[in-house]
Order: C-alpha cells, then structure tokens, then sequence
C-alpha cells in the first residue's frame, strides 16, 4: 500500500447536500479510508471555479476531488451539469499545460453512499500514489526565483 | 522637452507600426517630445543609450515579449536610463503570442525550428563576440524582469490608449503607478452587437462561419473572449465580425481569463435537454473547441494560467 511513502494532498470540493453529506456518514457509520483530503464543504459542486482547482495545485495539492450530487438529484437542479462540462473542459487545458487530468476527479455521491465516498477516497489516493507528486511543484521549487517581479 | 524611447524586444514589430494609428496625432506628439532612443525609426545604438546619464529618459515604452538574455540586458538598460517604463501592447503586458512558446522547454523549440543537428552550446573557446544571445529558458512578460511602472494593452495598442498616454504624460497627469490604460469593464459593454438567449450547441472557427451582422457571435458559436477582456478598443474586431481574442488582456476582476472563459463555456454548452444522456454529445460539443489553451491563452500564457511552468505574477510596479 505504501510501497514509495509518497503521501498524495487532496484538495476535496464536497457539495453540502450529497457529496458532504456521504463524506459525514463515513465519518459517522466509523468506515475507515485514508486521510489524505481536506474537505473543503460548498453549497453546490457547480459552485466550484476552475480558478479554485488551480489553485488548489498551486498551494501544493496532488489531487483534486469535487464531490456532487448524482444526476438529477442536484439541490439546484442543474449545478452538477454545469461543473461536469467545466471540469471537462479544464482537464484539456490542464492535460496541454502537462498536469495530468486524472488528478481532478468528479465523483457523484449521494447523503446514503457513505461506503461509495470511502471507496472513492481510496481508489484516488491509489490513483495519485501511482503518479505521484504533481510534478508543475516539484519544478517550481527547483526554479530560481525572478528577479525585479512586483506582484 | 519630455525625452522618449522606444525599444522593441521579441515581438513582431506592429507595436512600432501602431504609432502610426495616431494619424495627424502624432506630429503633435512628436513636436512635443525628443526621441532619444527608437532603433526602428532612428539610427540609435545601445551605446547611444548607455551614455546617457541615469533618469535621462522620461518615457520608455517597450514592446515586444523577453526571449533572450540580450532583451533582457537592454531593458534593465533602459529601466535605469528612464523615470517611467510603459509594458507596450501585450507581448510586454502578459508575454504575448510568443509567449505560446513556453508549452515547450527551450531545448525542445531549438530542435523543433532548427533540426537535430543544432548545438545551443557556444563554440569551442567560449562566447565570440558575435555569438548569438542565449535564448531564455521561458518568454517572460516585461514586469518579469524590470519594474513597469503602467501598461498600454493590446496587439497592437488600439490608437485611442496611445493617446491617451502621450496626452495624459505631456500634460504632467500621469496616473497612480501601475495603471492599466484602457476600460475596467469588458469588451462586450463596448460591442453593439445584440445578446440573447445563449446556448451553444456547437463552437466553429472564425473561417467556418459568416456571421449574422447584428449579432453576438458567442451567441454565434464563436469563441469570442469579449466578456473576460478589458474593454477600451471599442469592440474593433467584433464590430469587423470577427471574435475578441482577448489582446488588452482580463478585466481585473476576470482574474485567469482561461480559467474565466472555460467557467463561461461550461455555462452556454447545451446538447437538447440537460441530463447524463446529453453527456457524450455535450463532451462533442466541447470537443469542436480547436486548440483549447491556443485560443483561450493566446496572449498570456507567460502570465496567466498559473499552472502554466514559467507563470510570474501580472505587472505591475508601485511607485515610481
């Protein structure tokens, strides 16, 4: 499980109705998974930027995981659509700019799916141990820095 | 009499040309001004701009995105010689089209352009005198290398920001450093064209389409990047029917206008009614959009999506 120690950092977007909800009743129901997120709880997962997720790799998370409702079941009818397509879209951009896209995951998960939330959690963190640190990280560390920038 | 230079580092040279825009306009700005120091229209060398005592320069406006050592060794010239540095057109503002470059490390460029066979090493012996300058590992924007202390935006500068500067600079009534010439508002509250109801259910290119004359053309299924761009060129292209690619750059509150316009483009997608059987054919939709990070960074990749390797932060500088 652990085989090259490297501990990946989620940044978790969970809506507060399903996916926030789901992530509770792990929590709740005592199921064990790894506890590599921060959950961070938004009204509705199309709530989240794509400014947020860059961000979210920028401050140095491996992964990324937006939880939402599952089709047709989101509070605010068709939030959970608008972020699909969005999230969509951002993998593109971030798959030319070589961040692989597997590192932001879309998960639906309803308030009962406690046991999917766990599930989800472990095949992610899997996921990213395999490959491994976000290398845009590695390589900013290793850049001196700029000269004369005024921020 | 207000001394001016002007200096071009990697760009295409329209930054130059852009004066002319000005029409009768600039004979009234050049019988104010003393050019000091403007290769592309007066024989003037880079020892011409080292012998001139510190501050000597009032105006330096420099266009053209930093490519090699040699750019960024003239504008730390050119910082020192003058009291105000002007990021000239948006090679200098975010990085430019050039700045496309920096999807590639330089290594990979020089092999691309020049084959296999190309040694970027210097010849046995060390640097000649006229060895090339070494190319820098990434395009910078200017604010990556020296102070700026305002920004005319654009590719090239639309006339009216150009006057604007030169009549604000001559009539000693420069903004607040770090001033942005140009709208805070979006292009499109410059375009007349009329919005309506959007909803795309398919993107096309500029060439795939002749454009209805009235209106939007995002309604029209073109990516237009007015909604996230600075206004202050009075909507020129979308007046000529053809999209806003974004060249003042994001208004300040678009933030990344990739990031922004990726937010915009997830909003306006429909295939039919919305629900997981439209997934596949609204990922088709989003599909039809060409070059994704081409057309949505065409200008700012050197700035702007902060995950992008070489990202330095935006202009601009604070006090003179």
């Amino acid at each position: 499980m652990r085989g090259n120690g490297f501990e990946p950092k989620i940044v978790a977007f969970l809506c507060r109705w399903c996916a926030g909800a789901g992530a509770d009743l792990a929590g709740t129901s005592r199921l064990s998974y790894p506890p590599n997120a921060v959950p961070i709880r938004v009204n509705c997962s199309g709530r989240v930027e794509p400014a947020w997720v860059v961000e979210a790799f920028r401050s140095g998370a491996d992964g990324v995981l937006i939880g939402g409702c599952h089709p047709g079941d989101c509070h605010y009818v068709v939030g959970n659509y608008k972020t699909r397509r969005r999230i969509y879209l951002l993998q593109k951009v971030l798959a030319e700019v070589g961040v692989e896209p597997e590192r932001v995951r879309l998960e639906w998960v309803s308030a009962t799916e406690g046991a999917r939330f766990a599930r989800v959690m472990r095949e992610f963190v899997e996921e990213l141990r395999a490959l491994g640190p976000l290398a845009m990280n590695q390589e900013e560390k290793a850049l001196p820095p700029q000269g004369g920038v005024h921020a | 009499m207000p001394k001016v230079a002007v200096y071009w580092t990697g760009g295409c040279g329209g930054c130059d040309v852009s004066f002319l825009e000005l029409g009768p306009k600039l004979l009234d700005v050049l019988s104010q001004v003393e050019v000091v120091f403007w290769p592309a229209l007066v024989d003037t060398k880079r020892q011409d701009l080292e012998a001139l005592p510190g501050k000597a320069i009032d105006l330096a406006l420099i266009n053209g995105t930093l490519r090699t050592q040699e750019n960024v060794e003239m504008v730390e010239v050119l910082r020192s010689k003058s009291r105000y540095v002007v990021a000239f057109g948006a090679c200098a503002h975010l990085g430019g089209v050039p700045g496309l470059a920096n999807l590639k490390s330089r290594e990979e460029l020089l092999v691309e352009v020049f084959g296999g066979g190309f040694r970027p090493t210097p010849p046995p012996g060390g640097p000649s005198e006229h060895a090339l300058p070494e190319l820098l590992p990434q395009t910078l924007p200017l604010a990556g290398a020296i102070p700026v202390d305002y920004v005319v935006p654009g590719c090239p500068p639309p006339p009216a920001l150009i006057a604007d500067l030169f009549e604000r600079a001559l009539a000693g009534d420069l903004p607040p450093a770090g001033h942005v010439f140009g709208k805070d508002k979006a292009v499109c509250e410059e375009c007349p064209r009329k919005k309506e109801d959007r909803k795309l259910d398919k993107i096309v290119r500029p060439h795939e389409l002749q454009p209805d004359g009235e209106r939007c053309l995002l309604d029209q299924g073109m990516i237009c990047m007015g909604p996230v761009t600075r206004g202050g060129c009075e909507a020129a292209c979308p007046k000529a029917a053809m999209p806003c690619t974004g060249c003042l750059g994001p208004t300040p509150k678009a933030g990344d206008p990739v990031l922004a316009m990726i937010s915009a483009l997830a909003s306006l997608v429909r295939a039919g009614e919305e629900g997981e059987a439209a997934f596949s054919a609204e990922d088709k939709v989003l599909d039809s959009l060409a070059d994704p990070l081409g057309t949505l960074a065409k200008y700012s990749l050197p700035s702007f999506p902060r995950l992008a390797r070489s990202c330095v932060p935006t202009p601009v500088r604070r006090g003179p």
